[in-house]
């Protein structure tokens, strides 16, 4: 850990569903500008930890502090409270999410899409959302495709505009959950050379990812995850090239990395 | 065969059959705009996490689609009386219809609803959007694209129905034409026109809607 | 309560011999309809240009009307061209024809969704049409045909009450005379509501069995 302060700090989370922990124990520290990368093979907890932190999922045990505040739940009197649904879509718009399956509001267009949340959410004027919405597509690298409806756009583009989409937010960090695991192998690198970008410029991003190579280069840390604990994390040197555990030994082989 | 066609007849009591269509579909808009409200308000009652909300739209689904028509049409006209209410036949009618159109619409946008991708509401979700918000601009949207072809079809069927209007002597088509029936004995003249009126008039919705249907579809 | 238990017991052959009529009416329009259907279906599918065109009118025609408008359209017309049924005949017939009208789309619905290949699957294996139509098309049909097929059934129970427009003593007529004499309106169209809906439920969970089982194949 760095002198830094975490921007993001996950304590003890736990979640339990039926009779199954898919969380347990995780605690993570996320500084400003860090890219953490998450490995492990399916089921490990990944995406349930990824959808805990933006409030889509509830979770029993442990709590999750961003930028100093914690979210999702209160304490009163001692006992653990679910914030109001107003304030866990409050909070929620503080962290920004890609999902694998781009998940694009089908009736809106790339411009639509991006604008949704700046009109309603950050209640932006529309004239201004229309601006700031054109500009993110073109940092994504759209500029030339705002009226085009998702249908019309290939699962890289799509991928893009959902990035767009999450980063118009100004959130204070970026949680991208497989984002190129739905994608043709020939779109993959547009959407990691897109969100490389973004790591060069300093956005906090947690990545639960498969491209191995991809998250060897762009983070600063990586975290393996099998059964829902963290089993291992460090420098991405470190972790592909000196596995300390053997479950990451042989995930890594299994991956052939 | 021993008959002669004379439509002449026909065209001198045009008038009145059109007439008959424009109360039929008059009638039918009325009770397909009550209809929509009744069929909103319900599909978006059975995602409600109330058991007896519920169970209340499923019964009432359930007891109009499976009761024919007529049957509904006659209760309210000739037994609702009994109960206090009064109506004339024109209103009875237009109420049996629109409660008819209410649970057929129901169910028409419940299934436009369940085609609402769970990942897009969780995208919605994401961005700060409230449960109130996501319903309106991602939800809503969606399941009124997803439900317009059945709308087309339920809608062009609810106009059908308005023929059961006869039966309580309102003067739409079907009426006009049993009446020219018996007046004149224009047998097949009468009943080949008015199926004509009903033929034509269907087309024409169907081909309206669909134009509709194109504008919005997510394509 | 009693005064309706006590009518109820008085026209109790009444409302069964209506039972007894709609369900002969239903019964009969549905196989007749079905044939028709299934006749028109695999025209409308395979046929030659010109029989699919006549068809494809025919069902555009039918669909197009109401059934009301069928039920009347059949009991004067018919007369007047010479065929001379009772009402029962010709309300079944125009039920028929509108159940033909029917089914002829789903059929061809489901047989067009049957990739050609099975055809040519058939006829590589030396079949006749008409034995691939019988052992290979229309089996592979039948799985999305049954569910809307019981459907058909159900709507047409409901179509059965149009016949009392024209007299038939089906069981809304029954009702309707029964309350003509002693005035328990409410309770009386209460109870043919509720019969009509019990049969109508059994049809609809008989269909949802027979789909289930058909799944699980």
């Amino acid at each position: 850990m760095t002198g830094k302060r975490a921007l993001l700090s996950i304590r003890g989370l736990g979640k339990q569903f039926g009779s199954t922990k898919v969380l347990n124990e995780v605690s993570l520290d996320v500084a400003e500008s860090d890219v953490v990368s998450i490995i492990g093979a399916s089921g490990s907890g990944k995406t349930t930890l990824l959808r805990c932190v933006n409030l889509l999922e509830t979770f029993e045990e442990g709590e999750i502090v961003l930028d100093g505040q914690p979210i999702g739940y209160k304490m009163v009197n001692g006992r653990r409270h679910r914030l109001p649904e107003r304030e866990l879509a409050r909070q929620r718009a503080m962290t920004g999410m890609v999902f694998q399956a781009f998940n694009l509001f089908p009736h809106l267009t790339a411009l639509g899409n991006v604008m949704l949340g700046l009109t309603k959410v950050r209640r932006l004027p529309k004239p201004e959302a229309k601006e700031l919405a054109l500009s993110w597509l073109g940092r994504v690298g759209l500029k030339e495709r705002p009226l085009h409806y998702p249908s019309q756009l290939s699962g890289g583009q799509q991928q893009r505009v959902a990035i767009a989409r999450a980063l118009a937010m100004d959130p204070k960090l970026v949680l991208l959950d497989e984002v190129t695991s739905a994608l043709d192998p020939e779109l993959v690198q547009e959407v990691l050379q897109t969100i490389t970008k973004l790591a060069e410029e300093g956005i906090t991003l947690l990545i639960v990812t498969h491209e191995m190579a991809f998250a060897k280069r762009v983070s600063t840390r990586v975290v393996f995850m099998d059964h829902g604990r963290i089993a291992e994390s460090g420098p991405p040197k470190q972790i592909f090239a000196k596995p300390a555990t053997p479950r990451l030994r042989q995930f890594l082989r299994n991956a052939h990395v | 065969m021993d008959y002669y066609f004379r439509f002449g007849v026909i065209w001198a009591n045009f008038d009145k059959l059109l007439f008959g269509l424009a109360l039929g579909l008059a009638l039918a808009f009325i009770a397909i705009l009550a209809g929509i409200a009744i069929g909103l308000v319900c599909a978006f009652a059975s995602t409600s996490r109330n058991r007896l909300i519920r169970s209340a739209v499923g019964v009432y689904v359930s007891v109009i689609r499976n009761t024919p028509i007529l049957v509904i049409v006659l209760l309210v006209f000739f037994a609702l009386p009994q109960l206090g209410v009064r109506f004339d036949k024109y209103q009875s009618f237009a109420a049996s219809l629109a409660v008819y159109a209410g649970a057929y619409l129901t169910e028409v946008f419940r299934a436009g609803l369940n085609g609402v991708p769970l990942g897009v509401v969780d995208a919605g979700r994401a961005i700060g959007l409230t449960g109130f918000q996501v319903a309106a601009y991602v939800t809503f949207p969606i399941m009124m694209r997803n439900s317009l072809p059945a709308m087309r079809t339920t809608f062009i069927s609810l106009f059908k129905d308005t023929s059961i209007a006869t039966v309580i002597a309102v003067p739409e088509l079907t009426f006009q034409a049993r009446k020219i029936n018996v007046e004149t004995f224009r047998v097949v003249e009468a009943w080949l026109a008015a199926s004509a009126l009903y033929v034509a008039t269907c087309l024409i919705i169907a081909a309206g809607l669909r134009r509709i249907e194109r504008r919005y579809s997510i394509m | 309560m009693e005064d309706f238990l006590h009518e109820l017991w008085v026209a109790r052959y009444v409302l069964l011999g209506g039972l007894k009529m709609t369900i002969l009416i239903s019964a009969a329009s549905i196989l007749a309809g079905s044939l028709l259907g299934l006749m028109t279906g695999v025209s409308l599918a395979y046929g030659p240009r010109p029989l699919a065109w006549l068809m494809r009118g025919y069902v555009d025609v039918v669909r197009g009307t109401p059934v009301l408008v069928l039920v009347l359209a059949s009991f004067y017309v018919l007369a007047v061209v010479g065929i001379h049924f009772t009402a029962v005949q010709s309300g079944i017939f125009a039920l028929s024809i509108f159940c033909g009208a029917h089914m002829g789309e789903i059929v061809r619905g489901a047989l067009q969704a049957i990739p050609k290949t099975q055809i040519e699957a058939g006829r590589s294996i030396g079949l006749t049409f008409p034995r691939i139509l019988a052992y290979v098309l229309l089996p592979q049909a039948l799985r999305q045909i049954l569910p809307v097929w019981i459907n058909t059934g159900a709507e047409l129970v409901k179509a059965s009450t149009l016949l009392s427009v024209i007299g038939v003593g089906e069981l809304l007529l029954a009702t309707q005379e029964i309350v003509g004499r002693n005035f328990e309106t409410l309770q009386f169209y209460t109870l043919a509501g509720l019969l009509y809906y019990c049969v109508n439920f059994s049809i609809e969970r008989a269909g949802k069995m027979a789909e289930t089982r058909l799944k699980g194949r």
